[in-house]
């Protein structure tokens, strides 16, 4: 068997290498030629421009333009190559047949990214991502013209992570506007990019980058060593590959962090972790990531820290109501009764005589009808979008109750879960905590508090035990690095968080003076002096 | 030896968590009444005493696992059969204080539910982690230290608040003198928790900074001595000493006499927490000392392998060393001080010591 299986693959070799034979490498000398094999090529597809040009001084040399319909700028296309191909007089006097090309290439076309290719693989790629391609009769080179363009998303306000207070753009579909926005913001020339295509047939153009000397050159390695193995098909959004890099595949947790912000990614970048764009998505990775950062959004930077602690604080005990909250409620009403106020116990005991099914049954059904809710409120068309929510208001709260199928606290329970899974500030790790809430509902239906602590106990084990970019999920927490705590449950004042995080940066760990803390001057010269003279007058 | 580094401040938590572990959920050192404090802090000096032997062991063989240290010092047959000991006295120590847990578990909360599914579910919880490395139990306890020091900041404030402390029920001090507290100290808290700090000869090699060893681990020892003798002059002093002494666990009678604003009562909740995280560290401590010792004696590529196994016998074992509760009162104070501990804690290390101190002043000289 085994000899049967290699024979069979040396074949498949065969059938590539006779199928490399067959198309040409290289472009031939003939413009006739070089057409039809584009057209060949492309399968003759209607949207392949091809326009021939009689250029020269006495229009004796043929040339061909190529393009893709649609993908390119149009007016860069016609203003800049066919227009001063054709009507620049100075150069056609000296155009000859030998010179032709590199006159084109050099001297008469207006744009900036030019160059020139004689591989017919590159020549297509390039056609296939915008470019425009000039092909001239008798030379086995074609020039490639950036002309990349066509219809594109104006920027927008973000819709998945809403600030209060910070910029009001997000990501667009086009990776050039992605990357142009970031720079933007980090205006230096430490920004670098590197960009590479993944997917063997859809060529995805995806760029990494980062801030030479603030993030840490393994990682860096580690990330391009990890893009470059990727082998698959088709990148059609970043997700594709945060699940191709990523550390630990059997969790629920995510170990990548994907936004649309650009100030978000400009934060990241700062603190020294490596960004992911991806062409035709406007979610862009960052890593490495830690758990807590999840909890953080751009707003705790812009506002002041007192109120950042306090808002951070409330999502991390909204992160745990969202995790435990009926949990708490099905272990309470079914092992431990004793541990509410009597009057509140009685209350829910006689709320429940009536609901004939015991407080798992009842709990899992109201979170099932709403999840149930919440997805079809994604996937609903707007116009009716409203109607749903009223009859699920309807049916999950006041009809349910009604009709003794669940105990109003229950709904109540529900209800605040709901709103608490929202508030958490990274979509990814809210949907983490609605899958792992059902296992702590499970345990403590078992068997109480006992299997919630337990649960717990594991979720934190199993959260110490992730690592992203070997990074550990949980620092600097655990390990505690004291220098790096001041932003992570807490956000020390501005003048304080002095240093980046260690572990994910370079050794370079300073970001600002010392001695930043603002201090009034002690006499503002700002006094109203004519009322104290007045005073004085008077007594 | 898996490839781990720990740092100063992971073996210092794993350490207090460790000594907590089960020590400050039951009546320790009851025996001297409204001494028991004293004792336990008496009881800490003389483990700091025993950790400091272990200590020069180390620094004798830094990056070595004990298990083949042991082999170096006494030959190969001899050093083999300690290990083996060892191995055997973590292992049965850890079914020890899960039973433990089991019974205060089945006592207080669950007195329906057979001990066996109890245990069965902490060690499934235990063996998880162990299973991960050292490393993943460490960072999980800085992070359960925090969470176990603010609960106990928020009892002792609730306690201070609800005005239950009564001063005069730890007086007379040294009532019938200092003789029966020495006494205890050296049939109980000696070893109960302070000596069991054996445990973490095995997990000193991971280290990646061998000097701060010795202050790390002894300042622990005393953190969790002043902890314990806290704990336990508070548990006292609410309850008096009748009824400390009569509680099987004085703590949750402690908390269960909270009571603020008519609100915050009942908080049993409170106390199984406590008493999980301990008994998690205190069981995944031994059991990571039982497994990497199993693993060097043996040359066990991979340590995790071991982790089923054990953890399988530790939850069997844990249920068969005894019928009863009080049988298993009973062999730990009068059997196992005598027979395990002080040969294990006291005996053996100090003659490991002598022969290594031989040994190593031979070949200087």
């Amino acid at each position: 068997m085994p000899s049967f299986f290699k024979n069979r693959k040396e074949k498949k070799d065969d059938q590539d290498e006779k199928n490399s034979k067959k198309l040409p490498q290289f472009m031939g000398e003939t413009l006739a030629g070089n057409l039809e094999i584009i057209k060949q090529r492309t399968g003759n597809s209607t949207d392949v421009v091809i326009r021939i040009l009689n250029i020269g001084f006495q229009s004796e040399i043929k040339a061909a333009i190529v393009y893709v319909e649609g993908i390119v700028n149009d007016e860069s296309v016609n203003d800049f190559l066919i227009e001063s191909i054709t009507n620049n007089r100075a150069l056609k006097e000296r155009m000859t047949k030998q010179n032709v090309l590199e006159t084109i290439a050099e001297e008469t076309i207006a744009l900036g990214n030019v160059q020139t290719v004689n591989k017919w693989d590159e020549l297509l790629v390039s056609l296939m991502s915008g470019e425009t391609i000039i092909i001239i009769d008798g030379t086995n080179e074609a020039i490639i013209a950036g002309t990349k363009g066509g219809e594109k998303r104006s920027i927008l306000e973000p819709s998945t992570e809403l600030s209060v207070r910070g910029s009001r753009s997000s990501f667009t579909e086009s990776i050039r506007t992605n990357t142009a926005m970031v720079r933007r913001i980090i205006k230096n020339p430490n920004l670098w990019l590197e960009s590479i295509k993944i997917g063997k047939v859809t060529k995805t153009d995806v760029s990494i980058m980062y801030i030479k000397g603030i993030a840490n050159d393994e990682i860096i390695e580690e990330v391009r060593k990890r893009l470059t193995s990727i082998d698959i098909d088709s990148i059609l959004e970043s997700g594709y590959i945060e699940q191709l890099i990523e550390d630990q595949t059997m969790t629920t947790f995510p170990t990548l962090y994907h936004t649309e912000r650009p100030d978000m990614v400009a934060g990241n970048l700062l603190e020294g972790r490596v960004a992911i764009f991806v062409d035709g998505t406007p979610f862009v990775l960052l890593v490495p990531v830690v758990f807590i950062q999840f909890f953080q959004s751009v707003d705790d930077y812009y506002v002041r820290y007192d109120i950042a602690t306090a808002i951070r604080f409330l999502r991390i005990f909204v992160f745990f109501i969202s995790l435990i909250g009926p949990a708490s409620y099905v272990a309470i009403t079914t092992f431990h009764q004793e541990m509410i106020p009597t009057l509140l116990a009685i209350a829910i005991a006689a709320q429940r005589e009536a609901v004939p099914f015991p407080a798992l049954v009842e709990a899992l059904m109201m979170e099932v009808a709403l999840e149930i809710l919440r997805e079809a409120g994604i996937r609903m068309p707007r116009a009716i979008g409203s109607a749903v929510s009223i009859v699920g208001a309807l049916v999950i709260g006041q009809a349910a109750v009604q009709a003794s199928i669940v105990s109003p606290a229950m709904v109540i329970v529900v209800s605040i879960t709901a709103i608490a899974s929202f508030a958490t500030p990274s979509f990814a790790i809210a949907i983490s905590a609605r899958l792992v809430r059902f296992l702590f509902m499970l345990a403590a239906a078992t068997i109480g508090f006992y299997g919630i602590i337990l649960g717990f106990i594991m979720l934190i084990v199993h959260l110490c035990s992730l690592r992203s970019f070997g990074v550990p999920y949980m620092s600097p927490l655990a390990p505690l690095i004291p220098v790096n705590t001041g932003d992570t449950v807490v956000r020390v004042p501005w003048w304080t968080l002095r240093q980046r995080p260690r572990l994910i940066g370079n050794k370079n760990n300073v970001r600002e003076g010392k001695g930043q803390r603002p201090v009034p001057p002690e006499n503002r010269g700002m006094v109203n002096n004519m009322i104290e003279k007045g005073d004085r007058d008077d007594s | 030896m898996e490839k781990a580094k720990l740092s100063a401040y992971q073996l210092f938590v794993l350490v207090l968590l460790f000594e907590l572990g089960s020590a400050i959920l039951v009546p320790l050192a009851i025996d001297v009444k409204q001494d028991a404090w004293l004792a336990i802090l008496l009881g800490m000096a003389g483990g700091c005493f025993l950790f400091l032997i272990y200590l020069c062991l180390y620094y004798y063989y830094p990056n070595i696992p004990p298990a083949i240290y042991m082999q170096k010092i006494m030959g190969k047959a001899i050093g083999r059969a300690l290990a083996l000991l060892y191995i055997l006295y973590f292992t049965y120590l850890a079914s020890r204080v899960l039973r433990d847990f089991g019974e205060m578990l089945v006592t207080f909360a669950y007195p329906d539910t057979p001990m066996f599914i109890v245990n069965a579910l902490l060690m499934m919880a235990i063996v998880y982690t162990i299973s991960k490395g050292i490393e993943v139990l460490a960072r999980a306890g800085e992070l359960l230290f925090v969470l176990i020091y603010l609960l106990a900041i928020t009892g002792f404030i609730l306690i201070v608040v609800s005005g239950l402390i009564d001063i005069n029920n730890l007086k007379p001090m040294l009532e019938e003198g200092i003789s029966p507290v020495i006494k205890v100290v050296f049939t109980q808290t000696l070893y109960v928790p302070f000596g069991e700090a054996i445990a973490f000869t095995t997990i000193l090699p991971y280290l990646n900074n061998p000097k701060k060893a010795r202050v790390t681990a002894i300042s622990s020892l005393w953190l969790s001595g002043i902890n314990l003798a806290l704990a336990m002059a508070i548990n006292i002093s609410v309850l008096g000493v009748d009824l400390a002494s009569r509680s099987q666990f004085p703590l949750l009678s402690t908390i269960q006499s909270i009571q603020v604003a008519d609100f915050l009562e009942r908080l049993d909740v409170f106390f199984m927490l406590a008493l999980i995280i301990g008994g998690f560290c205190k069981i995944g401590v031994y059991l990571y000392a039982a497994v990497s010792g199993a693993a060097s004696l043996f040359n066990v590529k991979k340590p995790s392998k071991l982790v089923y196994p054990i953890g399988l016998v530790v939850l069997i074992v844990s249920l068969a060393i005894a019928s009863n509760f009080a049988e298993h009162l009973k062999e730990g104070l009068q059997v196992v001080t005598i027979l395990m501990h002080f040969p294990f804690q006291v005996i053996i290390p100090l003659l490991l010591l002598f022969i290594a101190f031989l040994k190593n002043r031979k070949k200087t000289g």
